[in-house]
């Protein structure tokens, strides 16, 4: 592992990602379809934004005992509703059922109020009808129709149809797997989380975009004599810029698990959690999944292209033990063999 | 170092400096959201269809009775078929829903008779409110719910009112007057019901029964009783906003107290203080004098988003939500990433065998370019965020699209110039200065 890590670091890595993807896409497609299948069977845990119904938050003296807000909760007749502990700072109850019509809000509160020792002030509550849910649900099922469309054309135009398909597939890997986790761990879905899913969608797009564009822009400076085939240009691509995805990684990640351990689990602030969570199982899988999932399925399809698979046939005959290396030998050669000298003094140059 | 470059250096910092220099004296600070201070925020839906009209006027009303109970950063935006009320820091809580929350038409209805509805004989009288219709004959409580009132069919609206004033003459009183309409109304009213009883209704809820003392009123009209001085404000304020032209639904209601909220503000900065401070090291360690850089560029786009949003506050009354502080918490990794992707192509370079210098010039076109396609990509996730949603997600497309603006302008006008300046004044001939060094064990393992 050091070795490699020492590797990495001085940019001598030359892994074979293509050789592998068959086996990790096969890994991936397992993993997803049990997300699928988690989902369908758990269900989601949807949070009263979805749902409708009232949700109170309590901070009570720390004597004051689940039971105690149960009993509370009872007397204004929601005897079913759900009482949880916060735990993290001090004690917070977090109450969750439907407000009877024969009580009002004020009374609810106060009763909650008087069973935590606490003033009536200090309770926070939310109390959403059945029907926001939907509207909720539908714009952000619109805004997604129209957000991938809008990513398939812009990654057409930018660089090719099956870049789009790459991404757009690796993007409903994160999603899928996202959500799945969310499925089995029974995690609360709310409005936040939503935002969550969405952010994972544009950084993995993101990460994605930022592997093509090397891809195209080695493609372009391959002389029209080279023999390197697809597979190779791939893997040249994803060598050079592992170390930029692992970085991104590295410092996307750090404040959101701040985020989550300080922000949430220390200092209890919950509101903060249900978003971090997706976020950081996001983050990563985006940045695995732009590697290992987007850029292997573009190898495969581009490499049923007539020019490509020509490339694969004469590679075959001709047969190399250190294909990657080679080939960045090969690529290093063309750019500099197109463009100036490697030290190019240009005086006077504009920008 | 090109001259181009250090002025535009130097015009970033300059310009950085003076915008939060001008936003910290002029005393701006970003307007904090209701999950973020405590406060009320309010979602309201029409029941029915209704025009456009119809829902700027009761957008506008609704805006009248949260400035009349004096909400210091009230945040009420149409968005789409739903208005999102904001009330950051409001005190009464319970009052601002209720307030906002009165959607139904004012009217005045003739008392014909007063029940007991304590008694349960008389409970079933009562209208539902799905029957409480204008032109009938309905059986209402009044808003201590002590009374019961059977009412006549209404004589007049609250659209006709045109002022509603409390005002203490030896006793709290409230003066009303009326359009040339209403007057009219009014004055007919009060010649059928002379001596007798009328009831003001709101939501289905007597507020008031004054009796009628006069026969005619020529569009003025004083309610005299034995108000306090809240309870003839809180009549005021409902003759004068009473009537909103479309009816409302509630969707989502949220009271956030003020130790919650304070509470999720502290861990939010706390969380987000730790976190740069472990990017921060982290880029130190790996890209050493280049880590230096990035974090100088993360300092000016902090600078210049502080401003921004401080000035959104002040101007706008825009606040800063929790989904957007978790926005920008995000997009340090964007930022960062800007920084990453530049550097990593430097050091590519360098390892092929070029200069530093020359490396840290030569790679910024295509670095750069990386950034803008990339980029591109969570602009347009941000716009149709904007455009389509509400609320939440809103808020949080709005501080995504911000941010990656300002990493656009900072990558380009003050990362590009900084790292070309310390490449040649710092690192020179030295890679190992940029984390580029032949002993690296220590850092990466």
């Amino acid at each position: 592992m050091n070795f490699s890590l020492k590797v990495l670091y001085r940019g001598e890595n030359a892994w074979d990602f293509i050789g592998v993807s068959r086996r990790v896409l096969m890994g991936s497609a397992i993993v997803v379809l049990v997300c699928v299948v988690a989902i369908f069977v758990r269900g989601l845990n949807l949070g009263i934004e979805f749902e409708g119904g009232g949700v109170w938050e309590i901070p009570a003296l720390s004597e004051v005992t689940t039971d105690e807000i149960r009993d509370a909760a009872s007397d204004v007749g929601m005897g079913n509703a759900r009482v949880q502990r916060i735990t993290g700072g001090d004690a917070i109850f977090r109450v969750r059922g439907e407000l009877t019509p024969s009580e009002s809000t004020e009374s609810v509160i106060s009763e909650f109020a008087k069973a935590a020792g606490v003033d009536s002030e200090t309770i926070s509550t939310r109390s959403v009808s059945p029907s926001f849910g939907d509207e909720v649900a539908g714009k952000a099922r619109r805004a997604l129709v129209v957000f991938l469309i809008l990513i398939a054309l812009y990654l057409t135009l930018r660089f090719e149809w099956k870049m789009a398909l790459g991404a757009l597939i690796a993007v409903a890997h994160d999603i899928a797997f996202t959500v799945g986790i969310y499925a089995i761990f029974q995690f609360e879905i709310s409005p936040a989380t939503v935002v969550a899913f969405l952010t994972i969608m544009g950084y993995s797009l993101y990460d994605t975009i930022v592997v093509f564009d090397r891809v195209k822009d080695n493609e372009r400076s391959l002389s029209a004599k080279s023999r390197m085939t697809y597979p190779d240009l791939a893997n040249v691509s994803l060598n050079q810029v592992i170390m930029r995805s692992v970085n991104t990684s590295i410092t996307s990640v750090l404040p959101v698990l701040s985020l989550l351990i300080v922000g949430s689990f220390v200092l209890g602030a919950t509101s903060l959690q249900g978003f971090s969570i997706a976020l950081l199982i996001g983050l990563i899988v985006g940045s695995y999944s732009s590697l290992f999932v987007a850029m292997p399925i573009v190898s495969e399809l581009k490499n049923r292209e007539s020019h490509w698979a020509e490339q694969e046939r004469s590679a075959e005959v001709l047969g190399t033990s250190n294909a990657i290396e080679d080939a960045a030998a090969v690529l290093a050669a063309d750019r500099y063999d197109r463009s100036s000298p490697p030290r190019p003094r240009k005086k006077g140059r504009k920008r | 170092m090109r001259r181009s470059h250090l002025v535009s250096l130097i015009l970033v910092v300059v310009f950085t400096a003076a915008s939060l220099a001008g936003v910290l004296s002029a005393g701006w600070t970003p307007v904090l959201g209701v999950q973020l201070q405590g406060g009320v925020e309010v979602v309201l839906r029409p029941a029915d269809e209704v025009s456009d009209e119809q829902f700027e006027r009761a957008i506008e009303i609704i805006r009248n009775r949260v400035d009349a109970i004096g909400v210091a950063e009230p945040d009420i935006t149409r968005q789409g078929t739903q208005v999102v009320i904001q009330l950051p820091g409001v005190k009464d809580k319970q009052r601002a829903v209720d307030l906002i929350g009165q959607t139904a038409e004012l009217r005045f209805r003739p008392v014909l008779q007063m029940f007991d509805p304590t008694d349960p004989d008389q409970l079933d009288v009562l209208t539902p409110p799905q029957e409480d219709d204008v032109s009938a004959t309905v059986a209402l409580l009044g808003s201590t719910g002590q009374t019961g009132f059977v009412l006549g069919p209404a004589a007049l609206t609250g659209e006709v009112i045109e002022e509603a004033a409390a005002t203490f003459q030896g006793q709290w009183i409230v003066n009303v007057s009326f359009n040339d309409e209403g007057a009219v109304l009014f004055d007919q009213m009060a010649v059928a019901n002379y001596g007798r009883q009328v009831a003001i209704v709101l939501d289905g809820v007597v507020e008031s029964a004054p009796t009628i003392n006069a026969e005619e009123f020529n569009g003025q009209a004083v309610i005299s009783g034995s108000f306090d001085e809240a309870e003839a404000k809180n009549l005021a304020l409902v003759l004068r906003f009473g009537a909103l032209p479309v009816e409302f639904e509630r969707d989502d209601v949220r009271t956030v107290s003020a130790t919650l909220g304070e509470g999720t503000l502290r861990a939010g900065i706390i969380a987000g203080l730790v976190g740069l401070a472990l990017v921060g090291a982290y880029m130190l360690l790996y890209y050493r004098l280049l880590g230096l850089v990035a974090i100088c560029s993360l300092a000016t786009s902090g600078a210049i988003l502080w401003s921004i949003v401080a000035w959104l506050g002040e101007s706008r009354g825009l606040a800063l939500t929790l989904a957007g502080a978790t926005g920008i918490i995000v997009s340090i990794g964007v930022q960062v990433d800007s920084n990453i992707v530049y550097y990593e192509r430097i050091k590519e370079e360098v390892r092929r065998g070029r200069a530093v210098r020359s490396a840290a010039d030569g790679s910024f076109r295509a670095a750069f370019s990386t950034i803008i396609w990339a980029d591109l990509a969570s602009l347009i996730g941000a716009g149709v965020l904007y455009q389509l949603t509400s609320g939440t997600v809103r808020g949080f497309a709005l501080y995504l699209g911000i941010t990656t603006l300002i990493d656009l302008a900072v990558s380009y006008f003050f990362m590009r110039p900084l790292v070309i300046l310390v490449a040649r004044r710092l690192v020179g001939e030295r890679p190992s200065r940029m984390g580029l060094s032949n002993i690296t064990a220590e850092v990466t393992s």
